[in-house]
């Protein structure tokens, strides 16, 4: 067990290196932050200085080394834009994006589990073509779009909710709603086939076959096994959603991660854009490495196969 | 007799001792009364995009026409750009002086000016403030200036190596660079230059509340201002979304806002009580990159004269700002130092059809790209449609706001064969920054793409010059030179459509946008909400 522990966080150490690779070159071939940074009639003299107040005159092998170091020590650099300390950046607006994402997770919780238990448990009724619908209509709806006709309903018409920003419980309806919708889709999606699969397993015929009643057949013995793989998917959407909500944070001007990423890379702020992406994949490192190793303890077959 | 005599001498002492009391608490304290004391209210801005702290510190100027915004509400300089002063509004100094021949300027502090620490301003802060700048321009400065003495306990002068004629207006324009703002030395230097960004102390009408950066900056009236301050607590906050901030306008829950675009703006006029603010801006034109090339259609001035005829201005002001914005005939902004007026030009289909044919292009000719600046993509397909009219065929280009940029300092090697770029600029000060940065070989935003070697010559000779006359002079005569020669096809200006809310008091949106160097709502300190 242990050399599979060490085999995993050794993969894991790799995956974090390619990444901080890719994006540390990605974030260079968009060009010379220094277009956005210096003014229309700037000098040679300025854009040497700047050039050189962030250490971008030295050689790209340099710069990583230099990055690399520091992320060892626990420090992302410092923003261009904000002249802050990358890491104080993003610890300042974690809170924010922990508070929608979890929202936002718990409406698609709410919402896709649900509704995907009973398109499962009504297949082919008209139970489970609304629920179908539904999911298509999470999938296609553009957030942005979502996003907008909320406030218009719920800020402009009702009046009852403010339009942006963070404050009250009230400001994270909105957005969690809107980025919750598109989740509670997937999660429908994948809560109805894992049914699906789960209520045609032979166990599940057995159980029947006992004589249960269907509720605490489904209840007792399908669902708890169906919501195995749905939360490992939540986990890793709620990564995705407390660091990558950029249009939704955009929309309803919420000061979170997202927010911070879209404008680290509207201004070329390579630091900021490194951070952001270094942390999310961490988190999403960290939480497949925490499952993997939580499956071998479950089962053993994983370890032996791998 | 003697009684009332006395009775009368004691009277007039008391009364000239109470006069010269009351003169000595207005002298010292001349800003216990105007600001704090009368400020009420809030004022809620919504930002259009997101904030850079760098733009709270004046010392790191980065020279677009943006930190102004929040330098004039925190900070201030000793002379700046303000209503219709291009950038000799008297703020911090008292008065101020440029020696006759330009070698030194000699500024006077106005008394029992403060910091928001409360400290007061002094010479010191403003010599630190200047030899410690590191911001755009901040070479041209220090290459310029040989020492800052301060002369006493409210003069400081500037004593420069040469001739120095733009320093008043460069020091003194917002939106160019920052060594004129001052900011207080001692705390600067205890807190360093990234904690002065995240706290900043100035002397400006507003005083740090709440710094939460990239997203809100929440101020309060300074009630040691030396003018009056109307509203309490001003907030700026950043909504990148155009259509949230101007539900936020519709809804209360913003004052002012910046940046409706195009699609909005029917909507914006119709709300009650919404009073929209089309401040003009920047200036839209044609450039045709390595246009000196012999197998460049548009070396032929017929060519680039036949372009300009075939643009319809006006009909892209209409389209594109609703009418807001202005067809001028110069390319460079008219509220620059030595700018010329120049009539509009005009559109004549059959008389650019006529040009081309002279010039050899009778089926006209295929241009490779039509790049405009991002995002004003829809001005660019309008570009195009206005110059099919008459057979010249060109396809869009667009491309990211960084990308843009990087290919314009890139030089002409990024736009090879026949190409067509729509700029939109808006530089404040004077017209030879313009003239730098968009027309002179190697400029930082022309590079090799236009190398005009007399007019070159001739900037040249302006910037040597220490004769006003003969810079003007020679500013006119080069900035003709480009137009009569088509160098350069001016479109038009642009609109920056902005809104303000019910609460704001004003007859006019230029009761709140009087400053018309810039398209913010600066001088903040005389904005004024109604009673809630």
């Amino acid at each position: 067990m242990s050399r599979f522990i060490l085999r995993r966080v050794l993969y894991s150490l790799v995956t974090l290196f390619i990444l901080s690779a890719t994006i540390f070159v990605i974030v260079r071939l968009t060009g010379d932050p220094l277009a956005l940074m210096a003014e229309a009639s700037a000098r040679p003299e300025d854009l040497d200085r700047i050039r050189h107040q962030w250490g971008l005159d030295r050689s790209w092998p340099v710069q990583y080394a230099t990055f690399m170091q520091n992320a060892f020590k626990g420090e992302l650099g410092k923003s261009f834009n904000y002249r802050l300390p990358v890491s104080e950046l993003y610890f300042q607006r974690l809170p924010n994006s922990l508070t929608l994402g979890i929202a936002a997770t718990l409406i698609s919780l709410l919402i896709g589990v649900p509704a995907g238990i009973i398109s499962a448990v009504k297949v082919n009724t008209w139970w489970d073509y609304v629920a179908k619908g539904v999911a298509l209509l999470g999938l296609s709806i553009p957030g942005f779009w979502l996003g907008l006709v909320l406030i218009l309903v719920f800020s402009v018409w009702l009046r009852w909710l403010p339009t942006s920003g963070a404050g009250d419980w009230r400001h994270v309806v909105m957005p969690a709603l809107a980025l919750g919708w598109y989740f509670a889709a997937s999660m429908l999606r994948l809560t109805r086939s894992s049914m699906l699969e789960v209520l045609g397993s032979e166990y599940i015929k057995l159980a029947r076959l006992k004589g249960l009643p269907d509720v605490v057949v489904i209840a007792m013995h399908a669902f708890k096994n169906a919501l195995i793989p749905v939360f490992t998917l939540a986990g890793v959407n709620l990564v995705v959603m407390v660091n990558a909500a950029v249009i939704i944070e955009v929309i309803f001007a919420w000061p979170g991660i997202g927010r911070l990423l879209y404008e680290g890379i509207f201004q070329r702020d390579f630091p900021l854009v490194q951070g952001v992406v270094i942390m999310a994949g961490f988190m999403i490192v960290a939480i497949n490495l925490v499952v993997d190793i939580l499956y071998a303890f479950i089962d053993p077959r994983i370890r032996l196969t791998r | 007799m003697r009684r009332p005599r006395f009775e009368a001498r004691v009277s007039f002492r008391v009364l000239a001792v109470v006069l010269l009391l009351l003169a000595a608490v207005s002298t010292a304290l001349p800003l216990a009364s105007p600001a704090g004391a009368a400020a009420k209210g809030k004022l809620v801005l919504a930002w259009h995009a997101g904030f850079a702290s760098r733009w709270l510190d004046p010392q790191e100027h980065d020279g677009t026409a943006t930190p102004d915004n929040f330098f004039t509400a925190l900070h201030d300089a000793l002379i700046k750009n303000q209503g219709t002063e291009l950038y000799d509004h008297l703020a911090l100094a008292e008065r101020f002086t440029v020696a006759a021949d330009s070698r030194s300027a000699t500024f006077t502090l106005r008394k029992g000016i403060r910091f928001h620490n409360g400290e007061p301003v002094t010479p010191q802060d403003v010599k630190f403030s200047y030899e410690s700048y590191r911001g755009a321009k901040a070479d041209v400065f220090k290459k310029k200036t040989e020492r800052v003495e301060i002369v006493d306990d409210r003069t400081v002068r500037f004593q420069f190596k040469e001739p120095f004629l733009d320093f008043a207006i460069l020091f003194g324009t917002a939106n160019v660079a920052g060594p004129g703002w001052v900011v207080p030395e001692k705390y600067y230097k205890q807190v360093g230059a990234d904690g002065f960004k995240q706290k900043p102390i100035g002397a400006g009408p507003y005083k740090l509340v709440r710094h939460e950066p990239g997203v809100k900056v929440e101020m309060e009236a300074f009630d040691g201002y030396y003018r009056p301050v109307h509203v309490k607590q001003l907030v700026m906050t950043a909504v990148p979304e155009a259509a949230t901030r101007v539900v936020m306008l519709e809804r209360g829950e913003a004052d002012i806002v910046y940046n409706v675009p195009g699609e909005l703006i029917g909507k914006v006029s119709k709300l009650p009580g919404v009073t929209l603010a089309p401040v003009l801006s920047g200036s839209f034109f044609i450039e045709f990159p390595g246009f000196q090339d012999p197998k460049n259609p548009f070396r032929d001035k017929r060519v680039r004269e036949a372009v300009s005829l075939a643009i319809d201005r006006r009909a892209m002001n209409q389209a594109e700002t609703a009418g807001h914005g202005r067809v001028t005939g110069n390319w460079i902004n008219p509220d620059v130092q030595y700018a010329i007026e120049w009539p509009e030009f005009e559109r004549n289909v059959d008389k650019a059809k006529q040009l081309l044919r002279e010039a050899g292009y009778p089926n006209g000719f295929d241009v490779d790209w039509v790049t405009p600046l991002p995002t004003f993509y829809s001005r660019g397909e309008r570009i195009i449609a206005q110059l099919r009219e008459v057979g010249i065929r060109g396809r869009l280009q667009t491309m990211e706001r960084g990308i843009f940029f990087q290919r314009l300092q890139g030089g002409l090697k990024e736009f090879p064969g026949t190409q067509i770029i729509l700029h939109g600029v808006r530089i404040a000060g004077s017209w030879s920054f313009w003239y730098e940065g968009y027309f002179k070989c190697g400029g930082f935003n022309s590079r090799d793409r236009i190398c005009v070697k007399d007019l070159d010559a001739k900037f040249d000779q302006y910037e040597r010059s220490v004769s006003p006359t003969e810079r003007k002079k020679l500013a006119e005569e080069i900035q003709r030179g480009i137009l009569e020669n088509h160098y350069l096809v001016p479109v038009f200006r642009h609109a920056f459509v902005n809104a303000i809310g019910p609460r704001v008091v004003a007859q006019k949106w230029q009761d709140v946008f009087p400053t018309v160097t810039t398209g913010y709502a600066y001088p903040w300190e005389d904005l004024k909400v109604k009673d809630q």
